[in-house]
């Protein structure tokens, strides 16, 4: 391909699949790696049998392991990932800033503070919720704490000067401390079993991974996914500024509107059932924008994978760095990602004002 | 011209337009820009020249009067059908990212659901702003006039298939060398006059607007103070808009070309200008 070759339809041409392909292989083949590793070894023979393919039908110890613990965390694992990196990549989209991340911005502090308050004070008034509806409570509160921070973000970035990354990040900053002071009051105010609820969100960990959640989380991700792509082209246009983007037909506020709906969908949900796990949507869409370029249309799809395949190596070392004690997957991924983070702010200096 | 040629249809009637920016009014604007008409809006910095334009593009809603693109009130036209019939150029365009410059450019058809020739169309519009080798590159690796080419090639792009549309434009040539400046005038004027389409730009110096355009909208203190043609005879309002003395020449070629000699007293701007009135 010549350097003046256009790559502006959204069909999927051979060298623009080609990251894809690499990065699914990836995905794949790590998932492969990641179900062997733990403390119980898990043989070929246990493969064959949650496959279905075993010529005895008597469930080893690996079988099951494999079937009821790490297969269903590795792909809870690549699909946390994959909602956090499409959330990051929405959010450095939506404010033209490659240092946004719902992390960094207090969108998941505040789907966590939204959970503190349900786990501690909610639960204190006994409302009559019915059994089956439990499961959503907390996701529910988790979304509408993401999304007020959100919307509050989006308020903000609006009246400080617009495009400023320091006064972005600096009202994250201020909302990351006022939900970190309300799930402090909360774990203060908590009884031992609400403690330790609490404390599973203020960590982040993969460790509640089941198949029920793996397929509800497949199911959250594909209508997200199909919404993003029919937003993905106007997203484009928001990089121009809103007023120019306003210019050639593009609705900004619908736009912006349907992004924060978005982003707070999947970083509250992920924050919901698995708690804070910080920076992986910051470094996916990073790495892919330097990777294949920032055309929006390829990045928010690699994005995805590249998150998916970081959470699930940051998880598989965390839980297998010390056996058999587990390393909650949010400490690791804030050790990685902060000095991360840190090199990306040297990168960017110039544009900080 | 093909404007003279044809009975040219009214794209936009401002219909004593006005609004409010704080403590500052602005209009009521009553005009009307034809198909074809190239109009070169002047005036001092803070005159609200851009105040106007953004009235036009729809960008902001007069808050009485009202604004009419071909008939029709322009607030119950959606932004992709306004996006089809009228392109603005913007003063600064910073393009967050660094997205490849053919994508920028795409970007001006990005309202049509299905556009085939969208490729092509992005190299003749590149060609034509004299961008055809910054293809390929990354927007944010490009001086400050490469970045006015591709977005000009992004206003031609999203009128390219059109005719009679409105290109608005705010102050597009500060940032280029003077040959360039020149070359994108042309280039502009081919491609306008080409789709019939009416020109209305913001512009800093009389000389291009004399060189260019055939219409002087005259802008001071938020009002409309002159709409004129473009002509030798334009001078002293010029001279009351600016409050400075003008001395106009005429090149071999015929050329109209109009310099600053020096500051009028603020008596003597005072004078011209009751003058001019």
């Amino acid at each position: 391909m010549n350097a003046l070759s256009l790559h502006l339809r959204p069909f999927l041409q051979l060298d623009k699949a080609r990251p894809a392909a690499l990065l699914l292989a990836a995905v794949l083949i790590s998932i492969a790696v990641a179900v062997q590793c733990g403390a119980v070894p898990v043989q070929g023979s246990d493969w064959l049998a949650v496959l279905g393919l075993a010529d005895q039908p008597t469930a080893t110890a690996g079988s099951y392991v494999l079937w009821s613990i790490r297969l269903p965390r590795a792909l809870f694992a690549v699909l946390i990932g994959a909602s956090l990196g499409m959330a990051g990549a929405l959010t450095q989209g939506l404010f033209r800033n490659p240092l946004a991340d719902p992390g960094l911005l207090g969108v998941s502090a505040g789907a966590a503070c939204a959970v503190a308050l349900t786990i501690v004070v909610f639960a204190g008034f006994n409302w009559p919720i019915p059994l089956a509806w439990r499961v959503w409570v907390l996701p529910a509160a988790a979304f509408c704490g993401a999304l007020a921070v959100c919307f509050t973000l989006d308020g903000v970035a609006r009246w400080i000067t617009p495009g400023s990354i320091a006064g972005l990040l600096l009202t994250g900053v201020a909302l990351n401390a006022m939900a970190a002071a309300v799930i402090g009051l909360c774990t203060y105010l908590a009884n031992d079993e609400q403690l330790r609820n609490l404390s599973f969100w203020t960590l982040g960990s993969l460790a509640g991974a089941n198949w029920a959640l793996v397929a509800l989380l497949s199911v959250l991700l594909g209508a997200a996914t199909w919404r993003v792509r029919q937003l993905v082209r106007a997203m484009n246009a928001l990089a121009l500024g809103e007023s120019a983007a306003a210019h050639v037909g593009v609705d900004v506020r619908h736009l912006r509107r349907n992004v924060i709906v978005l982003v707070a969908l999947l970083a509250g949900f992920s924050a919901a059932w698995c708690g804070m796990i910080g920076f992986i949507g910051l470094i996916a869409p990073h790495l892919v924008r330097t990777w294949v370029g920032a055309d929006q249309r390829k990045l928010l799809p690699l994005s995805m994978l590249a998150g998916g395949l970081l959470l699930l190596l940051a998880d598989t070392v965390a839980r297998t760095v010390a056996i058999p004690a587990e390393i909650p997957v949010g400490i690791f991924t804030a050790l990685l990602g902060s000095p991360f983070f840190l090199l990306l702010l040297r990168s960017a200096r110039s544009r900080i004002g | 011209m093909l404007m003279q040629t044809k009975p040219s249809t009214v794209l936009l009637v401002l219909d004593a337009a006005a609004v409010t920016l704080g403590p500052l009014p602005f209009g009521p604007f009553s005009m009307t820009v034809r198909a074809g008409e190239r109009i070169a809006i002047l005036g001092p910095s803070g005159a609200g020249k851009s105040t106007l334009l953004t009235l036009m593009s729809g960008e902001r809603t007069p808050a009485s009067g009202q604004v009419q693109l071909l008939g029709r009130r322009l607030s119950t036209w959606s932004l992709p059908e306004r996006a089809g019939v009228r392109a603005v150029l913007p003063q600064s365009s910073e393009v967050a990212f660094g997205l490849p410059v053919e994508l920028v450019i795409g970007l001006g058809r990005v309202a049509r659901d299905h556009d085939p020739q969208l490729d092509s169309i992005v190299q003749q519009s590149a060609s034509l702003a004299r961008a055809a080798h910054l293809l390929g590159r990354r927007f944010d690796t490009l001086s400050g006039g490469e970045r006015a080419r591709v977005q000009m090639a992004r206003v031609f792009a999203q009128l390219w298939g059109v005719n009679d549309g409105l290109i608005l434009v705010d102050e597009p040539l500060s940032a280029l060398d003077p040959g360039l400046q020149l070359d994108l005038l042309d280039s502009m004027d081919a491609y306008a006059a080409q789709r019939g389409h009416a020109v209305v730009a913001i512009l800093h110096d009389i000389n291009h607007a004399v060189l260019g355009f055939d219409r002087l909208w005259l802008v001071a203190n938020g009002q409309l103070v002159g709409d004129l043609a473009c002509a030798a005879d334009a001078v002293p309002a010029l001279e009351a808009l600016y409050g400075i003395k003008l001395t106009c020449m005429t090149t071999e070629q015929g050329d109209l070309v109009i310099t600053p000699t020096r500051r009028l007293s603020r008596h003597a701007a005072q004078e011209s200008m009751a003058v001019a009135a």
